[in-house]
C-alpha cells in the first residue's frame, strides 16, 4: 500500500498546526474549528487504513520508511537515523490516539473560549509527538518525539487550566524532565554498550541488546531501573502517580479527555519495547518484583479514588489503578497475561476518556466538579444518566462491555504464572480480583451520588445533552460494546508480536 | 620576499589580514572625525570578511608552521578560525548601538575587538608555551580594554574583580610553564609530549611537580571559560559590561580556550587519568552550582553568565573523557554554542535597545507585542537547553554519548551532568515563561529596524537546520578532531 506513509501519518498533523498558525488563516472560530475536525477525522480514517492492510501474520515491523532530507539520513554517522516502522501494537496505540484527538475536538467547543489558534495547533503538536514515540524505530528519534510531546502539553495545560493549572503544568514538566533525564542516561548507556558487544554503532531498537554475560549483573540492573522510571513516570505507576491527578483535576475539559487517552499508550508501549525487548533476563529477574508493584499499585490509588471529593481527581486516581493490572499483567510472564496488559492500556485509554467526556458535559453545565454537590442529576439529564451508565460498566468490568476482557485475562494470567513464588502469585490474583470489587464500588458510588440521589435545587434547569454530546458518547459506547462482544479483533491484531516478545522472554 | 609571501599563505593569511585592518582602524582613526565613526565598524567587518575568504587559502594539509614551527596551521586551527571569525562578524554587528552612544571611542574599540580576535586565532595556533602565553595574555588583556567601554556608576567597580583575577592566573600560568621547563627543559609541545611519553621519564620525574604544574595551567583556562573555583567574577562582571562586550567574552575566550585546552590534554595524554578525573569534578561542580545559581538570577546578563559557565561545563566535561569522539563532540557543540549564544545575546540585545528591558519581570507580556521575536529567541534558548527541534539536542547527544563510552568511572558525573541540566533547563524556561505571561500593562519598543532582529532570526534558524541537517557538520566534526 503505497500511500500509507507514517511520514505522512506524523507530519501532517505538524503541516496542519502550521496552517493554522500562519497569519492568513480567517481567525475565526468557527472556521479554525470545521478545518481542525475536519482534518482529524480525516486523519483518523487514514490511521484506519493502517490497521485494515495490516497483515496480522506479520512478525516484526511494517510500513517501514526512513524520513530523509534530500537523501541523507539523520545523523548516520551517529548511527543514528529517523526510521519509523510500527508493530501491531503500536498501530493499536496509533489509532487509539488518532480517535481519542477526535473526539477531543469535538469536545472542544464548548470549552475553549479562547486563543482558538493556539488551542488546535498545540493538539496536532501533541499529536503528532505521540504519533513519533509510538513510530519511531530509533531510540534517540523516540526520545525526540518523547521530550516533544511535553512542550505542547505544558502549554495546553496552563493556558486554558484553573488558576492554579499554571503551577501544576509546571511541576508535571520538571517532574518529567527529571524522568527523562534518567531515561536519556539509560538510552546512553545502551547505546554505547550495544556498540561494545556487536560492534555497530546504531539506536535502532529492534537490533539493540545488552542482554550478555559481558557485562556485571548489577549494571544492567542499574540500566534497566533507569528505563523503568523513566516509563513509569508517564505511564503513571504508583509512587511516581501524583502529577496525574493533580493535572487533571486542574486542566480545562478536552485536555482531560487528550490526557487520559494519551498517558497509556506511549509509556506501556515505552515499558514492552525496551524493558521487556531489550532487557528480557532482567525484567524476568524483577517480574515478582513488578507484580507486587503493580497490586500495590491498584490497591494504594483505588483506596486513594475513594477518598477523593472531587470527579477529575477520583476518575484519575481509578485509572492510574488500572494501571496496575498493566504491570500485573507484564509481570505474570505469559501469553495470557501479556495480551491482557496491552488489552487494558487500550481498553483502559477508551474508557477513561468516556468517563472524562461525561464529566465535562457535567462540568460545562455545572461549573462544578465535586461528588457531594452534584446531587441527582440524572433525573434532568437522563440521556448523559444512560450513556454514562454504559461507561461506568465498562470502567467496572461488566461481561460484553470492553473492560471485562483485559481484566480477565491479566488475572487468569497471574493465575497460570509460572514464577516461581506461586503463593505470592495466587495471593496476588485473588487480590486482583478483590480490587475489582473495590472499583466497582467507587465506580457506582460515584454514578450513585452524581446521577441519582436526590436532585438539588440549583441543577432543576439543567439542559439534557445537545445532539453532538449525545453523538459521541454514544460513538464511544459503541465502540466500548463493540469492542467488548469482539474483543479478539484487538487481540488478533497483536498477537503475533506478543509471540515474538515471549520467545524472546523464553517462557 | 617571495618566501615570505609563501608563509604568510600557507600560514597566517587571516591574522596577516586581521593586523593589517588592525592598522588600517589605527590611521583611519587619525585622519577621520567622530562625524565618519561608522567606517570603523565597516573596516572591521571588511576585515572579518576577507579573513574567513583567505582561510580557504591556507594550507591545511599537510600542515604548514610559521615563525621557525612556534605557528601551526592546520584543519584544526583553520576550524577554530572559522568559527571565531563567525562569531567577530556577529559580534561587530551586535555592537552597533554602543558604538552610537560612544562615537568618539569607536574607531578605538574595533581596534581592539580585532586585535582581541587576532589573538585569539594566534592562541588556537601556538605549538609552544611562549607563543601561546604572549597570546592568551594579549587575548586578556584586549577582554580588559574592551571592558573598559562601560557605562552606569558600578560597573568599573564590578568589572575590575575580572582585572585581578585575570592578573592572578596569569602569573599561576606563568608559574606553571616555568615548572614544565624545568622539568624537561622543553617549551614545544610536541618535544615536551615525546619527552613525557617515555615511560622511563615519568618514573625518574617527581610526580608531584608535574601535578602542580598542571594544575597552575589548567588555572588560566578555568578563568576564562569561567568554571568553578574561578567563576566569581563572571555574574558581577557581566552585569557591569556593555552588552556586546558580554556577549564577546562569553564567546571569543571560550572558543580559543576550548581549542588550545584540547591540544593541552593531548601533550599530556600518557599522564593525565588524574586530571581527568579533576577536570571532570570541576566540570560538574560548575554544571551543578552554575545551574543552581542560575535559576535565581533576576537579571538577564547575570543568568547569561551562568549560562556560559553551565556550558563550558558540559564541554569540559565532554573533553576531559579525551577520545577522538568526545573531541569531535565538543567541536560539534563549541559550533552550536556558537550560534545559540549568539542568538540569546542578539534577543537580550535586542531587546535592550529598543524597550531597555533588563530583567525577567521586564519581559512579561512581551509576546502579545512582539511575537516573532519571543518565538526566535524561545528556539535559541531551547538550543542552549538542549532540547529537542534543535541542534542543541544533537550536541547534547552527541557529547555525552562520549562521555557515556569512556567507561563506568564517568558514569556518575555524567548522571549528575543530567540531572542538573534540568535545573539549568528550568533556568532558560523562566524566561521563556515571562515572555509568555499575560500582562495588562504596555511595552514601548522602539521600531526601528536593528541588525540584531536579523542576527536572531539567523541564528534562531541555523539552530534548527543544524539540527536536521547535522550528519555533514557531525561528519566534518570527527574529520578535524582526526587530523589534531
Amino acid at each position: 500500500m503505497s500511500f500509507l506513509s507514517l511520514i505522512w501519518l506524523i507530519l501532517s498533523p505538524v503541516i496542519v498546526a502550521l496552517i493554522l498558525m500562519l497569519p492568513n488563516f480567517p481567525n475565526h472560530q468557527v472556521k479554525i474549528r470545521r478545518f481542525a475536525k475536519w482534518f482529524a477525522g480525516l486523519h483518523f480514517v487514514y490511521a484506519l487504513l493502517f490497521l485494515v492492510f495490516f497483515d496480522t501474520s506479520m512478525f516484526g515491523m511494517s510500513y517501514e520508511k526512513e524520513l530523509t532530507l534530500f537523501g541523507m539520513s539523520w545523523l548516520k554517522s551517529l548511527g543514528i537515523s529517523a526510521k519509523f516502522g510500527v508493530d501491531g501494537i503500536a498501530l493499536l496505540f496509533v489509532v487509539l490516539t488518532t480517535f481519542v484527538v477526535l473526539i477531543t475536538l469535538f469536545m472542544s467547543k464548548i470549552h475553549i473560549r479562547t486563543k482558538h489558534k493556539l488551542y488546535y495547533s498545540l493538539v496536532f503538536l501533541l499529536e503528532a509527538a505521540i504519533l513519533g514515540t509510538l513510530c519511531a524505530k530509533d531510540m534517540f528519534v523516540f526520545f525526540v518525539f518523547w521530550e516533544l510531546s511535553l512542550i505542547p502539553l505544558y502549554f495546553l495545560i496552563s493556558q486554558w487550566g484553573n488558576s492554579e493549572a499554571r503551577r501544576a503544568a509546571m511541576r508535571f514538566i520538571f517532574a518529567s524532565f527529571v524522568a527523562n533525564m534518567f531515561l536519556f542516561f539509560g538510552m546512553l548507556i545502551l547505546y554505547y554498550y550495544n556498540f561494545a558487544i556487536s560492534n555497530v554503532l546504531t539506536a535502532n531498537i529492534e537490533t539493540l541488546n545488552m542482554d550478555s554475560t559481558f557485562y556485571p549483573l548489577w549494571f544492567q540492573v542499574f540500566v534497566f531501573v533507569n528505563f523503568l522510571i523513566g516509563f513509569a513516570m508517564r505511564v503513571p505507576f504508583a509512587f511516581f502517580h501524583n502529577w496525574y491527578p493533580d493535572i487533571q483535576s486542574k486542566s480545562s475539559a478536552p485536555v482531560n479527555i487528550l490526557l487520559s487517552g494519551f498517558v497509556f499508550n506511549t509509556g506501556v508501549y515505552g515499558l514492552i519495547r525496551f524493558n521487556i525487548q531489550v532487557f528480557p533476563e532482567i525484567f524476568k529477574l524483577f517480574a515478582p518484583v513488578l507484580m507486587i508493584w503493580g497490586l500495590v499499585n491498584i490497591v494504594y490509588a483505588g483506596a486513594q479514588s475513594i477518598i477523593q471529593p472531587e470527579v477529575k481527581k477520583m476518575v484519575s486516581y481509578a485509572q492510574t489503578s488500572t494501571a496496575g493490572f498493566v504491570m500485573l499483567g507484564l509481570a505474570c510472564l505469559n501469553t495470557v497475561g501479556f495480551n491482557g496488559a496491552v488489552f487494558t492500556a487500550i481498553a483502559s485509554s477508551v474508557v477513561y476518556s468516556s468517563l472524562f467526556v461525561v464529566i465535562s458535559c457535567i462540568e460545562f453545565r455545572t461549573k462544578n466538579t465535586y461528588i457531594t454537590s452534584l446531587g441527582g442529576i440524572g433525573q434532568v439529564m437522563p440521556k448523559c444518566m444512560y450513556l454514562a451508565l454504559i461507561v461506568c460498566f465498562a470502567a467496572i468490568g461488566v461481561p460484553f462491555l470492553v473492560m471485562f476482557t483485559p481484566k480477565l485475562l491479566v488475572l487468569t494470567g497471574t493465575m497460570l504464572s509460572n514464577l516461581d513464588q506461586q503463593l505470592m502469585v495466587k495471593i496476588a490474583a485473588v487480590i486482583g480480583l478483590c480490587a475489582i470489587a473495590v472499583s466497582a464500588g467507587y465506580i457506582m458510588y460515584f454514578f450513585y451520588k452524581v446521577f441519582c440521589s436526590v436532585l438539588l435545587e440549583q441543577w432543576k434547569k439543567l439542559k439534557d445533552l445537545s445532539p453532538q454530546e449525545t453523538a459521541v458518547l454514544s460513538a464511544l459506547s459503541l465502540v466500548i460494546i463493540y469492542l467488548g462482544i469482539n474483543p479478539m479483533s484487538i487481540i488478533n491484531v497483536y498477537q503475533s508480536v506478543s509471540s515474538i516478545i515471549l520467545d524472546i522472554l523464553q517462557v | 620576499m617571495s618566501e615570505f609571501i609563501n608563509m604568510i599563505s600557507t600560514a597566517y593569511l587571516p591574522e596577516f589580514i586581521i593586523i593589517v585592518f588592525v592598522l588600517i582602524n589605527i590611521f583611519a582613526s587619525l585622519f577621520f572625525d567622530t562625524k565618519f565613526y561608522k567606517l570603523s565598524k565597516w573596516i572591521a567587518l571588511l576585515g572579518i570578511v576577507l579573513a574567513i575568504g583567505s582561510t580557504f587559502y591556507l594550507q591545511i594539509e599537510p600542515e604548514a608552521y610559521a615563525f621557525d614551527g612556534m605557528f601551526l596551521s592546520n584543519i584544526y586551527t583553520v576550524f577554530f578560525k572559522i568559527l571565531i571569525l563567525i562569531c567577530g562578524f556577529f559580534l561587530i554587528l551586535l555592537s552597533r548601538n554602543m558604538i552610537r552612544e560612544k562615537r568618539d571611542r569607536a574607531f578605538e574599540y574595533f581596534t581592539v575587538f580585532l586585535a582581541g580576535i587576532l589573538f585569539a586565532m594566534c592562541t588556537v595556533s601556538a605549538t609552544d608555551f611562549v607563543g601561546l602565553f604572549v597570546a592568551l595574555e594579549a587575548l586578556g588583556l584586549s577582554c580588559y580594554m574592551l571592558l573598559s567601554f562601560t557605562k552606569g556608576p558600578d560597573s568599573k567597580q564590578l568589572t575590575f574583580g575580572y582585572l585581578v583575577q585575570g592578573a592572578v592566573v596569569s602569573s599561576m600560568f606563568l608559574l606553571g610553564v616555568s615548572l614544565i621547563y624545568g622539568l624537561c627543559a622543553q617549551v614545544n609541545f610536541d618535544e615536551i609530549s615525546l619527552y613525557f611519553a617515555n615511560a622511563n621519564v615519568m618514573q625518574s620525574q617527581p610526580q608531584i611537580l608535574l601535578t602542580f604544574s598542571l594544575i597552575m595551567l589548567a588555572c588560566t583556562f578555568l578563568f576564562k571559560l569561567g568554571l568553578v573555583p574561578f567563576s566569581s567574577w563572571l555574574p558581577d562582571t557581566f552585569k557591569g559590561a556593555s552588552y556586546p562586550i558580554c556577549a564577546y567574552i562569553s564567546s571569543i575566550p571560550v572558543l580559543a580556550c576550548f581549542g588550545i585546552l584540547a591540544k593541552l590534554l593531548m601533550i599530556f595524554y600518557h599522564y593525565t587519568f588524574t586530571m581527568k578525573i579533576v577536570f571532570a569534578i570541576i566540570a560538574v561542580v560548575t554544571i551543578v552550582l552554575g545551574s543552581l545559581s542560575a535559576i535565581r538570577q533576576e537579571n538577564l546578563k547575570r543568568l547569561m553568565a551562568y549560562s556560559m559557565s553551565v556550558q563550558s561545563g558540559i564541554m569540559l566535561l565532554g573533553l576531559c573523557v579525551f577520545s577522538v569522539y568526545s573531541l569531535s563532540g565538543v567541536l560539534f557543540y563549541l559550533f552550536c554554542y556558537v550560534f545559540a549564544n549568539i542568538g540569546a545575546w542578539a534577543a537580550i540585545i535586542l531587546l535592550y535597545n529598543s524597550a531597555k528591558l533588563e530583567y525577567l519581570d521586564d519581559l512579561k507580556g512581551l509576546w502579545y507585542h512582539r511575537p516573532y521575536y519571543v518565538l526566535a529567541f524561545t528556539v535559541v534558548l531551547i538550543a542552549l537547553a538542549g532540547l529537542a527541534p534543535t541542534c542543541g539536542f544533537v550536541a547534547k547527544l552527541y557529547i555525552f554519548s562520549a562521555v557515556a563510552r569512556s567507561g563506568f568511572v564517568f558514569l556518575p558525573f555524567l548522571m549528575i551532568a543530567l540531572i542538573s541540566s534540568v535545573i539549568m533547563i528550568y533556568a532558560y524556561w523562566r524566561i521563556i515563561r515571562s515572555m509568555f505571561r499575560r500582562v495588562e500593562t504596555d511595552i514601548a519598543i522602539d521600531n526601528k529596524v536593528i541588525s540584531s532582529k536579523y542576527i536572531l532570526y539567523f541564528c534562531s534558524f541555523a539552530t534548527v537546520f543544524i539540527c536536521f541537517f547535522a550528519d555533514k557538520l557531525v561528519r566534518l566534526c570527527q574529520l578535524v578532531a582526526y587530523y589534531m
